[in-house]
């Protein structure tokens, strides 16, 4: 079934309609064919998505430890998985992390977004056009690296910040940027934003095309000023799409991960322990309890769902 | 709108700001790579080295083989940077696997959803819809345990099927809306000619839909080049590492320095950079497809 589709896809030119093509005489009913062109999908999302659900909710209801692993006997513990987590001060310190993070990101990213979308919709002036060139480079940087890249930058002895700081004679001293567990959070905050807000920009930017100049044309007329103009016209507009934005990059934000692993590993102290950090340190750090990681795990997902059951409701109503 | 002298020299002044926020992790990637440790240790307060080096690349793409003048004294290479081909090949392999494996399945199942009347495939489409919204690490706990349990840990294999489910999705978000506004006329045409419907569907709607292709199959390919978590816990040879996976193992080896660390980050992310920017049009449309339609 996928033959046929692959070679159209790259392109190569299906030979021309020859007889093979042309047999209509066992043609699929519309259902069959709908569940035949589903299969592959069905079953891959099966395996990955549907299956791992509902395995990670069984896993978060057992034992499971390398003892565990190496028998393959799962022993029945109850709800004591979430039990421990609720009760562990890391955990929920873990959540507030995130919490915190994820509202000064979002929220940095949505106010960055919309003003930089409005500098790039600026077309004659040329230097807008090299920053909407620019805009997507970000995007295709891998988390990893670019988390890294800003552990390097941060880096108090030998850092790239200090070291443009000192060459333009701000400071003296060098600052330590991510030793302080004060403000950890706060700087891990800055590379996940450089790395997610082309994303939002472009959103916030196509959405700005949508609006008429008429609009704009009219409030003229009744001599509106410019931040009248926005406030009034444009950001009103825009809110569908600010509230995308908002649920998307909130339930991403949520899963932090990378960033956190390159930059300071959970530390300094505990200062920068997430929740997907939490989750990926106890299943596959010591203890390796599996157990508990999948309960954090489902902890997570639990609250991220009920974000994107909101979003659905939102986005995805029925065509009329 | 004409603007006056002033407005235009803000919103340069703007632009600037952005740019320059934007090209700081990459002027410093570029600058960290270009270096040795010693020039880097020597001056900590000054941006550009006393002397531009190639050297990095040349012990990493070498496996250490060749250290080149500066690194004569240092001879500690990571293994998995020795093996960094591995990392190479099997980063190329499975972000090529996933994007034809997706392209093909999310075409499929798009043009159910955009072409046939089902009920329960606009139930597919919700589930696709919910699907992005669980956090990767969710699945990769039982998906971790059930592929050790198989035997499937350390091969690449895993991590491609992985990765396909994870990235469909998006295919049907990008994909679906795209092949609805080809003109349906078009496929009742070739059907008179007496092609199926599938093939109807092969032969004229796909090669029609060649941006909406392009979008999706360069965000996968990007997506699954730059991915971490899924590799980072199912594999842990060297052999069957990716670049990301390698980037992470050298997180806390106190004897790998920036310089080296900043070469391999830039050889990272130097292919999806280019693809992007060449691409970009495409990437544009499909980042806002995905996101706002469907």
């Amino acid at each position: 079934m996928s033959q046929p589709a692959a070679t159209g896809l790259d392109g190569t030119a299906v030979p021309a309609a020859s007889g093979r093509w042309r047999r209509s005489g066992a043609e699929l009913s519309p259902r069959l064919l709908g569940v035949v062109m589903n299969l592959p999908t069905m079953a891959t999302l099966t395996l990955v998505l549907a299956y791992p659900l509902f395995y990670a909710a069984f896993l978060s209801l057992h034992k499971v430890t390398p003892g565990e692993l190496r028998r393959g006997i799962f022993p029945w513990v109850g709800f004591d998985n979430y039990a421990r987590i609720l009760s562990d001060p890391l955990f929920i310190l873990a959540l507030e992390h995130t919490l915190i993070f994820t509202i000064v990101s979002v929220t940095v990213e949505i106010v960055l977004a919309i003003a930089i979308a409005l500098l790039i919709d600026q077309r004659q002036v040329w230097t807008s056009n090299v920053t909407k060139l620019l805009i997507l480079v970000p995007y295709a940087v891998p988390p990893i690296a670019n988390g890294l890249i800003w552990s390097f930058l941060y880096d108090f002895n030998f850092g790239f910040l200090n070291r443009i700081l000192f060459t333009l004679g701000l400071i003296d001293q060098p600052i330590d940027w991510v030793g302080n567990p004060r403000t950890a959070l706060l700087a891990l905050t800055v590379p996940y934003v450089w790395r997610t807000l082309p994303f939002a920009i472009l959103l916030v930017h196509a959405a700005l095309q949508g609006i008429g100049r008429e609009l704009y044309e009219a409030a003229g007329v009744d001599g509106a000023g410019a931040l009248r103009r926005f406030w009034h016209i444009t950001l009103p507009l825009l809110r569908p799409i600010i509230v995308v934005i908002l649920v998307l990059r909130t339930s991403f934000a949520f899963a932090v991960f990378e960033e956190v692993l390159a930059i300071t590993q959970g530390g300094p102290g505990d200062a920068t322990w997430v929740a997907v950090w939490y989750s990926y340190k106890r299943s596959f750090a010591p203890p390796f309890d599996i157990g508990v990681g999948a309960a954090a795990a489902y902890v997570l997902a639990l609250i991220v769902g009920g974000l994107a059951i909101a979003y659905v409701r939102l986005i995805y109503r029925p065509v009329d | 709108m004409r603007k006056s002298h002033l407005a235009r020299l803000a919103l340069h002044a703007a632009n600037l700001l952005v740019i320059g926020f934007f090209m700081l992790p990459l002027a410093a990637v570029t600058i960290g790579a270009l270096q040795s440790e010693k020039s880097l240790e020597a001056s900590t307060r000054t941006v550009l080295p006393p002397e531009w080096t190639l050297d990095n690349f040349r012990v990493i793409l070498s496996g250490g083989a060749q250290t080149g003048a500066i690194f004569q004294s240092a001879t500690y290479l990571p293994d998995n940077v020795k093996k960094i081909y591995y990392a190479l090949g099997n980063s190329i392999v499975i972000a090529s696997s996933v994007t034809l494996l997706t392209l093909v399945f999310g075409s499929l199942s798009a043009y159910t959803v955009a072409r046939l009347r089902l009920r329960w495939v606009v139930w597919l489409m919700n589930v696709n819809l919910f699907a992005r919204f669980v956090p990767i690490i969710v699945l990769m706990i039982p998906l971790y345990v059930t592929f050790r349990q198989l035997g499937l840990l350390n091969s690449i294999w895993s991590v491609i099927i992985a990765l396909t489910g994870f990235l469909l999705p998006y295919g049907v978000l990008i994909l679906a809306p795209y092949f609805a506004t080809i003109p349906r006329e078009l496929e009742e045409a070739a059907r008179i000619d007496g092609c199926s419907r599938f093939m109807a569907f092969v032969r004229i709607t796909l090669p029609l839909s060649g941006p909406a292709l392009a979008s999706y199959g360069a965000i996968v390919f990007i997506i699954a080049w730059n991915d971490l978590l899924i590799p980072l816990i199912l594999n842990n040879r060297a052999e069957f590492m990716t670049l990301p996976v390698v980037i992470a193992s050298l997180v806390g080896d106190v004897h790998v320095f920036f310089n080296l660390m900043m070469a391999i980050c830039l050889l990272a992310l130097a292919p999806s950079v280019i693809l992007v920017m060449v691409l970009r049009r495409f990437v544009i449309e499909g980042l806002v497809a995905g996101a706002v339609k469907g």
